[in-house]
């Protein structure tokens, strides 16, 4: 009869072990485990260390997956607890300290993966086309990515590092929203973010997707590590860059689609793996009120190009290889990418001259509305309702101030019009054939396909300082200079206004520990909110990051529960959560004496209140 | 889909117990002709890498798909449990639950055996395949009898025992066994030289009465719990019949085929007795539990089925029980156990002590000895080790081993040799292996005289039948008038009605739990069609308890990282849970720390590795001389209370449940 062991916590090492292991490549009884290995880290692992973990690992997961019929999902040891995955031949295992919940170690393992695909593709394909050496160095950079600098609680919540908003004067992130709609009106742009010092001051994407951009920013990065599909442009000084980046088949949807019909395209999908994709983008600027390109390729409309396009592109030698993907800018040999493009421009030219036509008028706003062509513009009118036109008005002044010319636009709506009469016929038939709305959502691909079909796009990046403006484009936008032209200089001259004001922000001094702790996460932007300086290993901290850890994997775990308090004999933290937020507090200092029987005097439940009247300050709502 | 299976380190299946679902899918995957082949095929893989992952110093704890399956493994000495389920129905916490409870009985049924995992294994997989079947058979039919348990009787969901609400039946009933039943078998003739250290009177698996006698040790909720699986694997009670799960149904076929039995050899009384519960034969007419094994099928055509039974329930079961003596605690000590009927649903336990069990405390002595001197060995403090405490082991061990002669001698004279002599190596690590071998013949002797048939000696060391005829006429004979109101009694030991709605306005249901004595206290939550209770019947009741359920799984979880305290919102309805500690005149002392484990350490709990125990021992320290007892309470309210009532109800409930004289139940 031992007594109770009593465990120390630490949370610091994030990651203990990564490996990749192509079991492809071992298949008969002589191959060597080594020959499996893609990737492992701590890359100084021993290499007959490394073989036992692949070997052992692999082969018990192999074992597992056909017991069950499905293959495994997380391996727990004593001392190490692996998020594995295990697609086609190859097996992923992230392990880590066996502290870290087990929901919060599978998101980091599939945000890892996500990284690494979104930079280079599928998988087996960047495989093929370089070598292992190559894609070490990128796995290297994504996993210190990952695991740079940030604190404990958002490794728990695997979150968005933002700027500090209460630090900044509202303005600046309106800027900040302004510039992303700006540089959206050019129709080869998707979507962008604005990152300051490696934080996220404003984005159009979803949590999953700045998530992914943001890795260019990061510091340990250099640019001769780069292998391939990166390019400096030379006419913008050195401050531009490009970089061939994939997207799902779902992310793309998500960035085409306008965020009033996202609820009606989201729920008919099949369960995906992707946690961010499930999340409804929403943003707390005005960047993501539809703007009139967003409007334009709503469902009904961005059906039909969709069909044509998607099915080439799941063979993956034609259409996946970085070769075609440059391929696609070029417009005399429609690849299904300019296909799509096209179409979808097609749709967008219009609207861009409409806009045009509006901004020469006086009355500009009311005569979008009332221009637009065709039932489905006037649903949509419908649907948008008031704020879409207060959003309008600040486009239109915004850059009346900064950008003032017009020019580019009407040189591309001509050379827009030429390709659309080449090219997509058959989409823009369709487009208009097709019942508006209400649909089943834009036709699904099947499961498998839909996993595999990576999109390739472009990641544009226009840095200033520590200011970082990038944008989601088409590809072949970096060889439209028109666009790139327009884009530049339309944002040129505010994102050095941005950045002037956002550098002398000084970060606010993290004290000691003040009479109470929380966080805050909002579960749509993937933000967190926390009074907990950022530096892990106070020791006043630890019980609080212990609790919340616990009470989150609680939270993800059973749908029905919305507050807690739980208590030990020296701290005692409260957790509530809705369907859009999770929020964590700590009563510090003070004597939390008591025997543990029921007592309703007891400081411990009477922390709901505290909480609730404490962080209004925080702009945390909890009524 | 479940499964649970012991190998040992060669991968060899020592048991494995699946269900039909389970089964099938294997079948279909791996089509051996044997199915003990196939899923042996199936979970090699996985056993060896455990072994290999064991020798790099991490081993394996548990494993899930993402279709949810789960996968729990642990190892006790060299045998490797691993429990699976794919049907959601358990959690990862319910299957490692299992395992340890596993090893539990195993250890009640084979004591001193188990520490030595080559004996056990020989044990768990005897060379004779009926022999084996039977056992697994057992085995298996002890699991299932516990998952029903599990998952439909509070005792066992918080593993403490119930008692019947009742303290003038309950008095006079001790006084009964004490004064009357006890004393006279034990100054009986007949009793073969066993003597009567235990008797207890089980209402389904509630305690109606139990006396210890003066010079027994206590007997622990541990054990205790084990027992009374026990009990109900040999009769099953009916309270949930008419919400039949197939996990007991394979309990029943074995009744049933045992009924078949005794319709032909036994008293058609007691065959009419067994069938007056009406659902019996309805549930004989679907028997769910067939065995595919072609190895099974075999013996069963053949017949041999009938002798796959013990041929009468009677019959002692040798047990092996924690002995607490002033001189140290003696796990696996072994006893008799009689389990005898008194109706359907009432059982009278009777717990009696070898005439050598001496000989038990000294083998664990010196056992318990070499594994110190390996233990201290391994660590490296050879050296030191010299003193004292082996030269006292080594004349107790030649004064012992006068009486027997074995094989146990040789290994000893090694031993001395090596470790005594002077020439001799000494106490170096050479020593450790033969400190194992001198374990293993030690294990051996246990087993010679234990738990093989023939013992030491040839005399029959059982109660004479007729002496546990009288002792069954004897309490039935006192319990008659009591029956019908004890059988009813136990589906509603207390009800929320005692509770009145003026006092606890929105409380749904509560447990309580004195986790010193094992005890605990809960309304009943009876959730069969047939039987309403407050909570009505059917998709209410039945949310309440899997809620309930799902509860204290929940605090469970808290508690090993050293949460004391919880309260939840969840849905409409609002929980607590409170551990905290006392004096024992009452004065609750402050909270301390509780420690905090890892995951995968043993299931909180007090049937298998009693959490409890080591938590007061923990708590203890503090408090030196004091004798300290550990309570819990865990409610349900409605949502809509302000929580500050349901707080004071709480309150309320803590001082009132254990304090007789305001016992609004009393």
């Amino acid at each position: 009869p031992c007594e109770l062991a009593v465990l120390s916590h630490d949370f610091h090492c994030v990651c203990n072990y990564f490996f990749l292991y192509d079991g492809s490549k071992v298949r008969g009884e002589a191959d060597p485990t080594r020959d499996g290995i893609c990737y492992f880290y701590p890359e100084e692992t021993p290499l007959d260390k490394q073989e036992l973990l692949c070997g052992q690992l692999a082969g018990v997961g192999r074992c597992v997956s056909e017991l069950s019929s499905s293959p495994a999902r997380t391996f727990r040891l004593r001392r190490n607890k692996f998020a594995i995955r295990m697609k086609d031949d190859f097996f992923w295992a992230l392990g880590c300290s066996v502290d870290v919940p087990t929901v919060s170690v599978s998101e980091f393992l599939d945000q890892l993966i996500d990284l690494f695909c979104f930079y280079n593709g599928p998988v087996r394909q960047s495989y093929q086309l370089n070598s292992q050496e190559t894609l070490a160095a990128q796995w290297a950079r994504y996993l210190s990515h990952l695991q740079s600098g940030s604190s404990e609680l958002s490794h728990i919540f695997s979150c968005l590092k933002t700027i500090d908003s209460t630090n900044v004067d509202p303005l600046l992130l309106l800027k900040a929203a302004l510039i992303l709609q700006a540089c959206q009106r050019c129709p080869l742009v998707l979507a962008g973010c604005i990152l300051f010092r490696g934080r996220v001051v404003s984005t159009q994407m979803s949590p999953g997707l700045t998530m992914k951009v943001m890795i260019h920013e990061s510091e340990t990065y250099t640019k001769a590590q780069r292998p391939n599909g990166t390019s400096a442009s030379s006419s913008f000084s050195g401050t531009v860059s490009s970089t061939t980046v994939f997207l799902t088949a779902p992310e793309l949807q998500d960035l085409q689609s306008a965020p009033v019909d996202k609820g009606f395209r989201c729920c008919p999908t099949t369960p995906q793996r992707d946690g961010p994709s499930k999340k409804t983008r929403l943003s707390r600027t005005l960047s993501d009120t539809p703007s009139p390109e967003s409007q334009v390729s709503n469902p009904s409309l961005s059906k039909p190009p969709q069909k044509a396009s998607l099915s080439p592109r799941l063979s993956d030698s034609d259409v996946f290889s970085p070769a075609s993907s440059h391929s696609a800018a070029n417009s005399l040999n429609p690849s299904p990418q300019s296909l799509r493009f096209l179409s979808n421009g097609e749709n967008t030219v219009e609207d861009e001259a409409e806009e045009s036509r509006s901004r020469d008028s006086t009355g500009g706003r009311s005569q979008i509305r009332s221009e637009g062509d065709g039932s489905v513009f006037e649903e949509d009118s419908h649907l948008n309702g008031g704020e879409v036109e207060g959003a309008f008005g600040g486009v239109f002044e915004f850059q009346a101030v900064e950008s003032g010319n017009e020019q580019p636009h009407d040189d591309k709506v001509v050379e827009e019009d030429s390709r659309v009469s080449r090219g997509s016929v058959s989409g823009h038939k369709a487009g208009k054939s097709d019942p508006p709305a209400l649909l089943p959502p834009p036709h699904r691909l099947s499961d498998a396909s839909e996993e595999n079909a990576l999109i390739p796009m472009t990641l544009y990046m226009h840095r200033v300082k520590g200011l970082v403006l990038a944008l989601l484009v088409e590809p072949h936008f970096m060889s439209d200079a028109a666009s790139m032209e327009e884009v530049y200089h339309s944002s040129l001259a505010s994102l050095n206004g941005l950045e002037a004001h956002l550098r002398t922000i000084s970060p606010g001094a993290p004290g000691g520990p003040g009479p109470y702790t929380f966080a805050h996460f909002d579960c749509i932007q993937s933000t967190l909110t926390t009074n907990l300086s950022g530096r892990s290993g106070g020791a006043w901290d630890q019980p609080f990051v212990r609790a919340t850890s616990l009470l989150h994997s609680h939270f993800c775990n059973t749908e029905t529960l919305q507050e807690a308090i739980i208590r030990s004999a020296c701290t005692a933290v409260y957790g509530t959560r809705s369907v859009a937020q999770e929020t964590y507090f700590q009563q510090n200092g003070g004597s939390l004496r008591n025997s543990g029987i029921p007592n309703h005097q007891d400081s411990a439940f009477s922390l709901p209140s505290k909480a609730r009247h404490r962080l209004l300050k925080h702009g945390v709502n909890l009524l | 889909m479940k499964c649970l299976l012991i190998a040992s380190e060669s991968a060899e299946m020592l048991f494995y117990w699946t269900d039909l679902e389970f089964q099938q899918n294997i079948q279909k995957q791996y089509g051996f002709p044997a199915f003990e082949d196939s899923i042996s095929t199936l979970f090699a893989p996985i056993i060896i890498s455990f072994s290999t992952m064991v020798t790099e110093a991490d081993s394996y704890t548990s494993f899930t798909t993402e279709n949810n399956h789960i996968y729990v493994l642990h190892q006790f000495d060299e045998c490797l449990y691993i429990a699976v389920n794919g049907d959601g129905e358990e959690k990862e916490e319910d299957l490692r639950r299992k395992i340890y409870v596993m090893n539990k009985m195993i250890e009640v049924l084979f004591g001193m055996v188990t520490l030595s995992g080559n004996l056990l294994r020989k044990e768990l997989r005897a060379r004779d395949t009926e022999q084996r079947l039977r056992l697994w058979k057992h085995l298996q039919s002890l699991l299932e009898t516990y998952s029903h348990l599990r998952e439909n009787d509070q005792s066992f969901l918080v593993e403490a025992v119930e008692r019947l609400i009742h303290p003038t039946l309950c008095e006079q009933c001790i006084e009964f066994l004490e004064r009357r039943l006890v004393q006279q078998i034990n100054s009986s003739v007949e009793r073969g030289g066993e003597e009567v250290l235990h008797a207890f009177i089980l209402v389904h698996t509630k305690l109606l009465a139990f006396y210890s006698s003066r010079n027994a040790s206590i007997l622990s909720t541990s054990d205790l719990l084990a027992l009374i699986i026990m009990a109900q694997n040999m009769y099953p009670s009916n309270v949930d019949v008419d919400d039949p799960s197939p996990e007991v149904q394979s309990g029943d076929m074995f009744i049933l085929s045992f009924c078949a039995l005794l319709c032909r050899a036994c008293s058609l009384s007691f065959v009419s007795l067994f069938f007056t519960s009406p659902e019996k034969p309805v549930r004989g007419s679907t028997p769910v539990f067939e065995f595919v094994d072609p190895d099974i099928q075999m013996a069963e055509d053949s017949l041999s089925t009938l002798e796959v039974y013990p041929p009468d329930p009677a019959t002692p079961h040798k047990v092996f029980l924690e002995v607490s003596q002033k001189d140290g605690l003696y796990p696996m000590m072994p006893h008799s156990m009689y389990c005898l009927k008194l109706w359907p649903g009432i059982t009278l336990v009777l717990l009696t002590k070898f005439p050598h069990s001496g000989v038990a405390m000294s083998v664990y002595t010196f056992w318990e000895a070499f594994a110190k001197l390996e233990k201290r060995l391994n660590e490296g403090q050879g050296g030191s080790t010299r003193g004292q405490p082996m030269h006292e082991v080594r004349s107790k061990l030649d004064k012992f081993l006068k009486t027997l002669s074995s094989q146990l001698q040789n290994v000893w004279t090694e031993f001395k040799n090596r470790a005594f002599s002077r020439g001799g190596p000494g106490f170096s690590r050479d020593l450790i292996l033969w400190c194992k071998n001198m374990k293993t013949q030690l294990c051996g002797i246990y087993r010679q005289c234990f738990l093989s048939d023939s013992g030491p000696d040839d005399t029959p060391r059982h109660l004479s039948p007729g002496l546990r005829e009288r002792a069954q006429t004897m309490v039935q004979e006192q319990l008659m008038d009591w029956k019908d109101f004890l059988l009813v009694k136990s589906k509603r030991n207390i009800t929320m009605v005692s509770y009145p709605l003026s006092d606890f306005p929105g409380l749904v249901h509560f447990i309580c739990v004195d986790r010193s004595s094992g005890q605990m206290i809960a309304p009943s939550l009876s959730i069969t069609e047939r039987t309403t209770s407050e909570l009505g019947k059917g998709p209410v009741a039945q949310y309440i308890k899997n809620k309930m359920w799902s509860l204290v799984s929940t605090t469970r979880h808290y508690l090993q990282k050293g949460y004391s305290t919880l309260t939840l919102r969840d849905g409409d309805f609002y929980f607590c849970y409170f551990l905290w500690f006392e004096n024992e005149t009452g004065f609750k002392l402050e909270a301390k720390d509780i420690p905090i484990m890892p995951d995968d350490s043993a299931p909180i709990g007090m049937l298998a590795q009693n959490y409890y125990r080591k938590l007061l021992r923990y708590y203890s320290k503090n408090h030196p001389g004091e004798t300290v007892k550990c309570y819990e309470l865990l409610t349900v309210h409605l949502g809509v209370i302000p929580t500050e009532i349901i707080l004071q109800h709480c309150r309320q409930l803590a001082s009132k449940l254990w304090e007789p004289s305001r016992n609004p139940l009393l």
